[in-house]
């Protein structure tokens, strides 16, 4: 399902919160939603779902009007929130099928929903434990399932992953991609991890101070931007001194790292010309594979983790 | 149906659960109750009242001051213990502390004297009362009463003593100067229906108080639940799945209606069984089990009305139970909860039908203690119902508001 934004505003009394923001977001991809805490990504988010109202603009969702068709909207939606939106003395199962029955389902079809839910959070082993005994992880992994009960067709997840250990952020990661290639499910991945973003997205879109300011395929903005390095065997200083005389080049110990301009091919034919010349090898090459968090850099003069 | 009896079963899962909810909404009335009707059972009790000790010094001893004495004793209020006679004013008085003691009656030397005088005496009056300062005015009132009715009587005897032989020229029998005034006297509690009980006694009164005051005590589990969901996002999910915000406070009202409709009965039964068991009266519950839960159901209307208010319009459950901690205090406290609104003066009376609580209260007394009926009770309830729709206006307004996000949520 596409998400298409027109000139959407919202602020909360004086603060303006989302600022003229136009973007489409395309059907089946996940599209990861980058800015740092306070950029504008859950206000976006909430506002999509037709939780909060927008203040001016527009949003159609695979041609439907927000505006107009709200509830048509949210029954093929499903929102996973930042906190944990569940409650935290009900166990598991009850919880699964509080939000269940809410949806509407009952009977058979909702022990199949929550079935499904069950699997795709492996929350089998923890159906009877209350949910506040529950690891960071599995509470994660049950605001997820809570969100598929309704098996939407757009899913917003937001900041999906906060507070979870590296296994439980790399099994989320593997589940939520899991979604998105068996059941074509559109994901809003709203983060301002940029690994995370860089892992699971296919389209990246860059907020700040509720401004999109950049919005194009994951391959097409890493290739904008990610130095080159390489890495010598050995470091001569007869060529340490040749090397400080080519320009767009900076040497750290045994690694020479090129800025990307035009100039980057003819460069690397010097450079390894001079290399031959001075005896040395290259051990390692690495092409660049985006800096994100420079590239971020460079368009906000902020770093991701600024509040 | 479905949605809403899944909402019922989570919130009472939820309640269930929660130590805190549970002791506030079950625990601490039923201790009121019971505490306050077994401590405060003497008080209405014509049985076996609380006794006021009373030291005695006799510095008379003379017929009419052993009357006196004898008229004091006699008296179910009293507690009467001598002091000696040689004792000075500063002794008597120090044992009015080191005792214990409420009242120190001195009968002063001159007493028999002056009850046979036709005039007061100048000077040192024949019978004076040393008073504890801890105690009222409406202690000190009776003590002043009983004393003056004994003295009253004591002088009726001495005169119709000297008298006598008049009285008996002009054929006059003296025993009917000697007649107790109290024979004189009928108490009559007056009730709308049949009175069931002999006289009220304190589970009647503290039962009705302390449950208007525990079911407006469900204003900090609601709130803190509703707070909860609010910043914990399950209110933001909730409103993803297109439940409206009727939905939404349905589903609040209709368990908490219900968790009230519990707590009615459970203290009721506490007093009904528990507190005999336990040596104190038993409630009994009037005539009109319609009008019982008419008034029953409006209070619980307009609390929750009240507590869902609190938790649209409070940030943090500490606010919460701040805010709605204090206004069920002053509530209680100016709706003649905690003081009986007959003790207040005339202007606090005025100011404690302001209070809902005053209303509910007053309407569990029609049905338990004056036995009425579903009309006795009709004015408190529309009263209750007017100020629960208002709150909920309020409530719907304000939710609206925080939905539409015009107010950050």
């Amino acid at each position: 399902m596409t998400i298409r934004v027109d000139h959407l505003f919202k602020s909360y009394g004086a603060n303006l919160v989302l600022d003229d923001v136009s973007l489409d977001f395309r059907a089946g991809a996940i599209t990861g939603l980058l800015g740092p805490n306070g950029a504008g990504k859950t206000t976006l988010v909430s506002i999509l779902m037709g939780i909060i109202a927008k203040d001016r603009g527009r949003v159609l969702i695979d041609g439907l009007d927000l505006d107009r068709d709200r509830d048509r909207i949210q029954a093929r939606a499903s929102i996973v929130p930042q906190s944990f939106a569940f409650y935290p003395t009900l166990t598991t199962r009850e919880n699964l099928e509080y939000f269940g029955a809410l949806y509407g389902f009952k009977g058979r079809r909702l022990e199949t929903r929550m079935d499904a839910a069950i699997d795709a959070g492996s929350l089998q082993s923890f159906l009877g434990k209350r949910a506040a005994e529950l690891s960071g992880g599995m509470k994660r992994r049950l605001n997820l399932a809570i969100g598929l009960l309704n098996e939407p067709a757009i899913l917003y997840l937001d900041e999906p992953t906060v507070g979870v250990d590296a296994q439980s952020r790399s099994y989320l990661l593997e589940r939520i991609d899991r979604i998105n290639r068996e059941r074509g499910t559109t994901i809003l991945y709203a983060s301002h991890y940029m690994e995370e973003i860089e892992q699971i997205s296919q389209d990246i879109a860059i907020i700040d101070a509720g401004r999109i300011i950049l919005h194009d395929r994951k391959e097409d903005i890493l290739a904008r931007r990610g130095a080159v390095t390489l890495t010598l065997d050995r470091l001569p200083g007869t060529l340490k001194e040749a090397l400080e005389r080519v320009a767009g080049l900076r040497v750290e110990a045994e690694t020479l790292v090129l800025d990307r301009n035009e100039d980057l091919n003819r460069t690397l034919a010097g450079l390894f010309d001079l290399l031959a010349r001075h005896g040395a090898e290259v051990r390692a090459l690495n092409w660049g594979n985006g800096h994100l968090e420079a590239l971020f850099l460079e368009l906000t003069e902020r770093t991701l983790r600024d509040e | 149906m479905n949605r809403i009896f899944h909402l019922l079963k989570k919130e009472f899962l939820v309640i269930s659960r929660d130590v805190h909810a549970v002791a506030v909404l079950f625990v601490m009335p039923m201790a009121f109750i019971l505490i306050m009707s077994l401590a405060m059972q003497d008080l209405f009790s014509t049985q076996s009242p609380v006794k006021i000790p009373l030291l005695v010094s006799d510095r008379d001893g003379g017929k009419p001051a052993a009357a006196l004495l004898k008229a004091l004793r006699g008296n179910a209020s009293f507690e009467v213990k001598d002091i000696p006679a040689t004792w000075t004013d500063a002794e008597a008085a120090a044992a009015l502390n080191d005792a214990d003691a409420k009242f120190v009656v001195l009968i002063e030397d001159h007493f028999s004297a002056a009850v046979r005088d036709r005039k007061p005496r100048a000077g040192k009056k024949p019978l004076v009362v040393l008073v504890n300062p801890v105690v009222g005015t409406q202690m000190q009132l009776i003590v002043q009463s009983v004393l003056a009715n004994a003295l009253g009587k004591v002088r009726i005897e001495a005169m119709t003593k000297e008298m006598s032989p008049l009285l008996a020229l002009a054929r006059i029998d003296p025993r009917t100067f000697r007649q107790p005034s109290e024979a004189h006297i009928e108490m009559r509690f007056v009730t709308r229906g049949e009175q069931r009980f002999r006289a009220p006694n304190a589970v009647q009164q503290s039962v009705p108080a302390w449950l208007v005051f525990s079911m407006f005590f469900i204003v900090i589990p609601i709130s803190n639940t509703f707070i909860s969901e609010r910043s914990q996002g399950t209110l933001q999910r909730l409103r993803s799945i297109r439940l409206s915000r009727g939905i939404l406070l349905l589903g609040k009202m209709l368990p908490y209606f219900f968790i009230n409709l519990i707590q009615v009965a459970l203290m009721l039964l506490v007093g009904m069984y528990l507190v005999p068991a336990l040596g104190g009266s038993a409630l009994t519950l009037g005539d009109s089990p319609a009008g019982l839960a008419l008034i029953a159901a409006a209070v619980s209307f307009s609390s929750i009305a009240l507590a869902l208010l609190i938790a649209v319009v409070a940030r943090t459950t500490e606010q919460a139970t701040t805010l709605g901690g204090l206004l069920n205090i002053v509530f209680a406290a100016a709706g003649g909860v905690m003081i009986p609104k007959f003790v207040m003066p005339a202007v606090m009376q005025k100011v404690a039908e302001l209070s809902p609580m005053s209303w509910g209260l007053e309407g569990f007394l029609d049905i338990l203690l004056r036995n009425g009926g579903v009309r006795d009770v009709l004015p408190e309830c529309l009263a209750l119902a007017a100020f629960g729709a208002v709150m909920l206006l309020l409530t719907a307004v304000i939710l609206k508001k925080q939905f539409e996000g015009s107010v950050s949520p």
